[in-house]
């Protein structure tokens, strides 16, 4: 008999971390009296997650008061709102960063720029009290109250902002950020409380559980299908020569699907840490190598890891992000092969890095809605040799559509000219670069910052510059982990997936919809650290501010310090752009898009 | 890796320095012109270096102002190679004897030559000692290293006292007490910091290595704990010396270029008010 001791514990469930912890069973009792609750089939849901469970454990109530934002415009979520009673107002308009409360960026001249740094302080995180809490600037209106236990940010005007802008109004029973919350994307459009109002917040999680229920089911996907698969699908490049009736065909076939977890950042620290084959085993297999292509996957969100059996383990051969394609090689070589020729299978495996979302267009769909309207040019290297009798098969059908392709093609393409590189995901020559990227999820980052130490001279001269335009106070450290020669360093990356900015209550921090970069918004920064205890990267810091004179700003009510969100923000508004970068006498540092090979490649190559 | 871009910035390079050759070469010419027409090439090349010399120190100006667009440091820092080359160039033209005679001429000469020398050793570092931070184990800052090595001393005299056998303690902390608690704990020597080298780290992973055969079990792992911290205060201390002595050098070509520019002034000065 095995003696060997056990040690008893209690195992982890599914709800150990309520969204809530403050929900009751009179909430959830008084939830399931109200729509869509109150409809749905409990048998749907399995044993191990009723609905009670979910509208306790998932889900949080909210009260809101007039005029408050409850989500904006360019934000990132994990969380859906069910009104349950009350009324809001999703804004067509976008507002202004200004209404928000933010601080639009500002181009600032060669002169001011020369005045702020002969005005630097002498004292660490110096700011004005307008820059401390937008209600001291607000001239009495309290833009950012406590309602409840949490700060609500509320606009100014709320009358005049209704009727200057053009808004729709929702009631209750009806849901809204499930997109955002569910696709990893930003929030389309700013929603506010018109009356005093009731809402149920539903994270992710349960709101794909809800999803077992029928009808809330086929209510969320033909929402999605009718309002959001057809932008999803027109954002794809290889897409963009199809005509509009193909395109329906493949709306109505492509399907999609997630893998994965969203909050992949709260494992980060300990994966990062596993053995790559180890990891490897842990992520979602997608697609497996050597099955049939059924299938065309295009990332919707998320990453991915291609990947191909080596030995007894994967080697990591790419890396996918948004809009990148899988299985392309396969399905055209098998689309267009000539009957003679046996079809191959997928040369690699997919797996999901954190999350992903993937959308899937069947093979069938592709061959016969997609591939005639694809540049031979961005055709895989395979399947460009059989093109031609590929083409001269569907020659007729070429011509019939030739009027209306070239009006999709007005349509869709900003640059018709230029073909699309890199549709099939990223690599670089060097296998342990890749692989050290995905381990450390640094393809998540558009703006990293890479140093070369071969050429670094480690003379801190892109620190000291950064401090001298940003009033003394660098804005990151000159430290990161290090792979043979780059060292990926500690500063804010301005991710494609921007997990810090999730759970801000006021939208403090944003990311520019032109430039992309992510900063902080100090009047309406409470301090609460959500976005820096969300950075798996650890790229942001809190720090406690002070006025010119050096004395500490404290809450009039707690007396606790004020802290404010520190990070990288490219030195927006900046004449000279990132001082980091061009402070750098040996060009050893340099700010790079990691989610695609080319710029680390070509630079890697300069200095080769 | 592809090598394609290899060939380009070996291109850029041998441009660069065949435009400055023919400038030099050009400016070898108008002075043989002006001394076969009896002229006094001395101003022109002696003008041209006051020139230089200032196009030199805006490398220190642009390094001050980050908040200008005003091109890449590194950009500059090519121009100032280049003119420094064709600056040195011109200093031969201009001066009768490598070290011109008379106090202030030769100091002068001196002081460029050391800066000169300065510059090119400057080329030569920053090409060389990067490559070997590199190579050793952790990538530590500068202004963390007091602290580091704090903690390696700290962790050595954790070790040291988590000793449980007899035998072992008394052979471990003698040995720590005598030879490696002096180790840990004071800086390296102004020796080390000037030439670094591998005798210190070998003589106390020999004489570690050595101990082990009055040890057992408990007593070798310790031993073995303290020499990957000794490799690790030995790694640190290379850093320490390799960048303190990058940073020196800055600060020695810097400064000396600061007293060439006004010994430079005042030989100018000098030099008008004799000619009249």
């Amino acid at each position: 008999m095995d003696s060997t001791p056990t040690i008893p514990v209690q195992r982890p469930s599914r709800w150990d971390e309520p969204l809530d912890a403050s929900m009751t069973d009179a909430d959830v009792a008084w939830l399931r009296t109200r729509g869509p609750f109150n409809q749905m089939d409990q048998s749907a849901f399995p044993r191990a997650t009723p609905l009670s469970g979910i509208l306790r454990y998932d889900c949080r109530l909210h009260r809101v008061e007039p005029g408050e934002v409850i989500v904006r415009e360019g934000d990132y979520g994990n969380s859906a709102f069910l009104l349950i009673t009350g009324n809001v107002r999703v804004l067509v308009d976008s507002l202004t960063d200004q209404q928000l409360g933010r601080q639009p960026t500002r181009s600032i001249g060669w002169g001011e720029a020369l005045s702020r740094f002969l005005r630097r302080s002498r004292h660490p995180e110096t700011r004005t009290p307008e820059q401390v809490s937008i209600n001291a600037a607000a001239g009495g209106h309290q833009a950012i109250r406590q309602v409840d236990d949490r700060p609500a940010i509320f606009l100014q005007d709320i009358e005049g902002v209704l009727r200057r802008h053009e808004s729709v109004s929702l009631g209750p029973g009806e849901l809204f950020g499930e997109v955002a919350a569910m696709y990893r994307s930003p929030r389309t459009a700013t929603v506010i409380a018109e009356t005093e109002a009731a809402l149920v917040e539903i994270r992710w999680q349960g709101l794909r559980i809800l999803r077992r229920d029928r009808r809330f089911a086929d209510t969320l996907e033909q929402h999605y299908r009718r309002h959001w698969l057809p932008i999803h699908l027109r954002e794809i490049p290889l897409l963009r020569y199809l005509p509009e009736e193909n395109m329906q065909r493949v709306i109505e076939a492509t399907e999609l699907r997630s893998y994965g977890r969203m909050e992949w950042n709260a494992d980060y620290k300990k994966t990062r840490k596993l053995h790559p084959a180890d990891q490897i085993a842990a992520e979602p297999l997608v697609v497996d190598q050597g099955q049939l292509p059924t299938e065309l996957i295009v990332v919707r969100s998320g990453f991915g890891r291609m990947c191909v059996r080596h030995g007894a383990a994967h080697r990591t051969v790419a890396y996918l992000g948004k809009g990148h394609l899988f299985g392309i090689d396969e399905i055209a070589y098998n689309a267009m092969r000539p009957e003679s020729m046996r079809p191959i299978h997928y040369q690699h495996s997919l797996r999901a890095v954190g999350f992903l979302d993937a959308l899937s267009i069947p093979i069938e769909v592709f061959a016969a809605e997609v591939l005639p309207h694809i540049r031979k040019s961005e055709l895989p290297e395979s399947a460009r040799s059989l093109q031609k009798s590929f083409t001269e098969k569907r020659s007729d059908r070429r011509r019939v559509r030739s009027d209306q392709r070239s009006e999709a093609a007005d349509r869709f393409s900003p640059d018709p000219t230029q073909d699309i590189e890199h549709a099939a995901g990223v690599s670089f020559e060097s296998t342990s670069l890749l692989e050290f990227i995905v381990q450390h999820r640094l393809n998540n980052g558009r703006e990293a910052m890479v140093i070369d130490l071969h050429r670094c001279t480690r003379c801190d001269d892109c620190v000291k510059a950064c401090a001298d335009v940003h009033d003394g106070n660098p804005r990151f450290v000159r430290q990161g982990i290090v792979h043979d020669r780059l060292q990926f360093v500690q500063a804010c990356m301005h991710c494609s997936d921007p997990v810090c900015m999730i759970g801000c209550p006021t939208g403090a921090i944003t990311r520019d919809q032109t430039t992309g970069v992510v900063s902080i918004h100090d009047p309406i920064c409470v301090g609460c650290g959500v976005c820096a205890a969300a950075c798996p990267y650890e790229n942001i810091a809190m720090a406690e501010v002070v006025d010119r004179k050096g004395r500490p700003y404290v809450d009039e009510k707690s007396g606790n310090a004020i802290r404010k969100a520190a990070k990288c923000d490219q030195c927006s508004g900046l004449p000279s752009g990132p001082a980091c970068a061009a402070a750098c006498p040996h060009d050893a540092l340099v700010r790079i898009d990691l989610s695609e090979s080319p710029p680390l490649s070509d630079w890697l190559e300069k200095r080769s | 890796m592809n090598r394609s871009q290899g060939p380009r910035l070996r291109t850029r390079r041998l441009v660069a320095l065949s435009v400055t050759l023919v400038v030099i070469a050009i400016f070898w010419g108008i002075t043989r012109w002006e001394t076969s027409r009896l002229g006094m090439p001395a101003f022109f090349t002696g003008f041209t270096l006051l020139a230089g010399l200032f196009l030199l120190m805006l490398l220190g100006v642009r390094r001050r102002l980050p908040f200008w667009p005003l091109g890449s440091v590194s950009t500059w820092t090519q121009i100032h190679l280049y003119v420094g080359i064709f600056t040195t160039a011109i200093y031969v033209l201009h001066v009768p004897a490598l070290i011109a005679g008379g106090v202030l001429e030769g100091c002068l000469s001196i002081i460029f030559l050391m800066v000169t020398a300065s510059g090119f050793y400057g080329i030569y570092a920053s090409r060389t000692l990067p490559k070997k931070l590199t190579a050793v184990e952790g990538q530590h800052r500068f202004d963390r290293i007091d602290w580091v090595r704090n903690q390696i001393a700290a962790a050595a005299d954790k070790a040291c006292r988590q000793i449980s056998e007899t035998s072992a303690k008394q052979v471990l902390e003698t040995f720590y007490q005598q030879a490696l608690s002096p180790f840990f704990v004071s800086r390296p020597t102004l020796a080390y910091v000037i030439a670094p080298n591998g005798n210190r780290r070998r003589r106390l992973l020999g004489d570690l290595k050595e101990l082990d055969r009055y040890l057992e079990e408990d007593g070798r792992r310790v031993a073995g704990q303290l020499a990957a911290l000794v490799r690790r205060r030995d790694d640190l201390d290379y850093q320490f010396a390799l960048q303190l002595r990058l940073r020196c050098w800055v600060v020695f070509h810097s400064l000396l270029s600061l007293v060439l520019l006004a010994v430079s002034l005042i030989h100018m000065v000098i030099v008008l008010r004799l000619v009249g």
